[in-house]
């Protein structure tokens, strides 16, 4: 069983390493809402804490947790919303949380354990309550879904199944915020009252030698409970669900729907956002840029290295930061309802047989389409998959995925250097990006992930539903403020950190006021060089582009431009003068073999960190050793495959 | 005779005799309802070889490993028992 460290109960709403906010006061009292998948778990989350909430990762796991304060008769309780679950016996980490979470004992057992039922699929509902109802733990059984049971003849006698269960059962709808005044009032019950008492004298353990005989008592003990409180119970006919799904999961069409559903997400990250970013861009490096200067001026400091710190340091990060902004937001708006609807169930049953080659569930195949498009909002994106392990190992795989950004930089060389052939070097790369994905997939598979079998496919598929836009918008909001919260930092340090060194002179001039070629930046890309000789582009010239890569792809192309002291480029598909100069600058390192040395820096710039926005993204998702642990594996990989390229090819160029 | 899930013929009610494979996986399927006793209905064929089956009402969708793993006999003997190539 995978170990999962509890939260001391001292720091309730760490969920975020950076602090968010105090949602609930120290020592206050701790519900936890457990449930199994698709039962509306987290959609009474909201409805119970509103604004007063976060959602992050549990602290020491990438297992992703709401957390917030719920007003109970007159005091505030620490509402804990863990991952869907069936059980308390784990089959993921997210379940090992919730089992970490809820039989937690010291300062950190819960006082109430709501579990949340759902009245369509009531005796698949109740094995977590058959679990809880043997520990001393007071359970409120929260009963959702009533609308969609009534509509399948079922009808749920709440007060005969809590007499059966032996605990309180609310009826409530999230969705419409009704039943939640019972809900409170039954926890608030709770907290006043005293402790429970177990379903089973002795209480079974729940991990005992024979667990078979402990999970038929549990299934027998359901079975009573049902047949007391449910009044009709007919084998459904076709559902509106299950006409659509003769074609959303269906062999040929299923797959051909589900490209048609990618498409749209990838157009809508890249046509759609673009303008929108390119707009921010425009307005940060414009009016925001000069009104910044204007103020440096006007307190006098206009002649000092602060101007350049507050536009080029702190304004261009931000406004990095911000571009990200639309792509983000839309991101995670089709996210959200692509969950919200139902479909994206569906999307796993039919991607699945392709991506369990690589370990990895149907769902992942849509992080990876999106990066490439961008990669920030692609790791983001790994938040889909409800496996910790595969978030992991898909937020790892993301970044060899070739971004749109990096396809600039592809375009300028690919016409500078091959000018014939373009076209056909700039798609061999995305074939290249592919190989690399399924590759350091399969690599990954074979040494850390061993143990981890493809999971047989067993997905619950929801009812089809239409996405509420509230809800949804809710989410997307929630979900972009952590990634501005975690975000921003490395994003305009590491700016204003490339800032610094291109200002500081080695030797001549002064501070702010230095050739790029003279400058601090300079003297580490020479230091750098000679580790990329063997790769054949051992020049400050080219070593430079890569560091500046490492903050953002797009600058690549101008900060060779700076660097040869020429106007930028006025498109990537005409290089003029600076083609002239990558040409002397890469036949130097090469000693002649220039084809083989641009090749092998194109690899290069494929393979190694995308920009220091993915690398954000990754931290929040991943935490920061396995975000260093990724770094660490591109740059090899980036190395390895740019100096094999070389040297292969010198043979040939 | 049993028949797997994946070769029972699809739209008939089935119920289910046993379940072969690791511990985890049929302490899965048990939760979600497909134990022996249960009855179940194969709704219709999934791309990548799986298939979309009925447990009281709600819809699982299962890969061809986990459909082989579960043995079915028809609920009404009256209908054709045959299996059916899949």
């Amino acid at each position: 069983m995978t170990t999962v460290p509890a939260v001391p109960r001292s720091a309730p709403a760490s969920c975020h390493d950076d602090g968010a906010p105090l949602a609930a006061p120290v020592g206050a009292p701790l519900v936890v809402l457990a449930g199994a998948p698709n039962v509306g778990k987290s959609t009474l989350f909201n409805a119970l804490t509103g604004a007063r909430r976060t959602v992050g990762n549990w602290p020491g796991t990438t297992v992703e947790v709401g957390r917030g304060g719920w007003l109970v008769e007159g005091r505030v309780a620490d509402v804990v919303d863990l991952p869907g679950s069936y059980s308390l016996d784990p089959l993921s980490p997210d379940e090992a949380l919730t089992r970490a979470v809820v039989l937690a004992e010291g300062p950190d057992r819960p006082d109430v354990v709501v579990v949340v039922a759902s009245a369509a699929h009531l005796a698949r509902s109740l094995y977590l309550v058959a679990q809880v109802r043997e520990t001393a733990l007071p359970v409120v059984v929260a009963l959702t879904m009533g609308d969609v049971a009534e509509r399948r003849g079922i009808q749920v006698d709440a007060g005969a199944l809590a007499a059966a269960l032996g605990c309180p059962v609310v009826a409530l709808d999230p969705r419409r915020r009704s039943g939640v005044d019972g809900l409170v009032e039954a926890v608030g019950a709770c907290l006043s009252g005293g402790v429970a008492v177990p379903r089973l004298v002795p209480p079974a353990p729940s991990q005992g030698p024979d667990e078979l005989a402990a999970a038929d008592e549990r299934f027998g003990w359901i079975d009573t409970a049902v047949t007391a409180s449910v009044s009709a119970q007919v084998m459904t006919r076709r559902t509106w669900s299950d006409r659509i799904d003769r074609f959303a999961a269906a062999p040929v069409l299923g797959p051909l729907l589900f490209l048609g559903v990618m498409w749209v997400v990838f157009q809508a990250t890249t046509t759609l956002a673009v303008p929108l970013q390119d707009a921010l861009d425009a307005l940060v490096s414009g009016p925001v840029s000069s009104a910044g200067g204007w103020l440096v001026d006007t307190v006098g400091l206009g002649q000092t290295p602060v101007r350049g710190l507050v536009v080029d340091g702190v304004i261009a990060g931000v406004g990095m930061l911000l571009t990200f902004v639309p792509l983000m937001a839309l991101m995670f708006l089709l996210l959200a309802l692509l969950e919200d609807s139902g479909y994206m169930a569906r999307a796993a049953v039919v991607t699945d047989r392709m991506m369990s080659r690589l370990g990895l569930p149907g769902r992942a195949f849509l992080p990876i389409v999106v990066g490439f498009g961008c990669n920030v909002p692609a790791v983001s994106a790994t938040r889909i998959l409800p496996n910790a392990r595969h978030r992991v190992l898909t937020a790892l795989l993301v970044p060899f995925t070739s971004c749109s950004a990096r396809l600039t930089v592809y375009v300028l060389l690919a016409t500078t250097f091959f000018p014939a052939h373009a076209g056909t070097v700039v798609f061999a790369m995305y074939l290249v990006s592919i190989l690399l994905v399924v590759l350091v997939g399969l690599g990954l598979r074979a040494t850390l992930w061993r143990t981890v079998g493809a999971d047989p496919l067993v997905i619950d598929l929801p009812p089809y539903q239409r996405p509420t836009l509230r809800l949804s918008l809710s989410v997307t909001w929630l979900r972009l403020q952590g990634f501005l919260r975690t975000a921003s930092g490395i994003i305009v340090a590491t700016v204003v950190v490339v800032w610094l060194l291109q200002s500081i002179p080695v030797g001549a001039g002064s501070f702010g006021d230095v050739p790029v070629s003279q400058s601090l930046y300079a003297e580490l890309s020479r230091a750098v060089a000679p580790l990329l000789s063997p790769a054949g582009f051992g020049q400050w010239e080219a070593v430079s582009a890569l560091l500046v890569g490492f903050v953002a792809k797009e600058a690549v192309i101008s900060s060779w431009a700076q660097t040869y002291a020429l106007a930028e480029p006025a498109s990537s598909h005409d290089p003029g003068a600076l083609g002239a100069q990558l040409h002397e600058t890469f036949t130097v390192a090469s000693g002649g073999h220039t084809g083989a040395a641009v090749a092998a820096f194109m690899v290069f710039l494929l393979a190694y960190t995308p920009c220091v926005a993915t690398l954000a993204a990754q931290r929040r998702e991943l935490g920061t050793r396995w975000t260093v642990f990724g770094v660490g594996l591109q740059l090899v990989v980036a190395w390895t495959l740019a100096v094999l390229v070389f040297q292969v090819g010198r043979v040939f160029w | 005779m049993a028949t797997s899930l994946a070769r029972a013929p699809v739209g008939i009610e089935l119920r289910v005799v046993g379940a072969v494979g690791p511990t985890a996986l049929t302490r899965r399927l048990a939760e979600l309802g497909l134990r022996v006793g249960a009855h179940v209905r194969c709704v219709q064929k999934t791309a990548g070889g799986g298939r979309i089956v009925d447990v009281a009402g709600s819809r699982i969708a299962l890969g061809r490993d986990v459909l082989d793993a579960v043995q079915t006999v028809p609920t009404h003997p009256a209908q054709p028992a045959e299996a059916t190539p899949s």
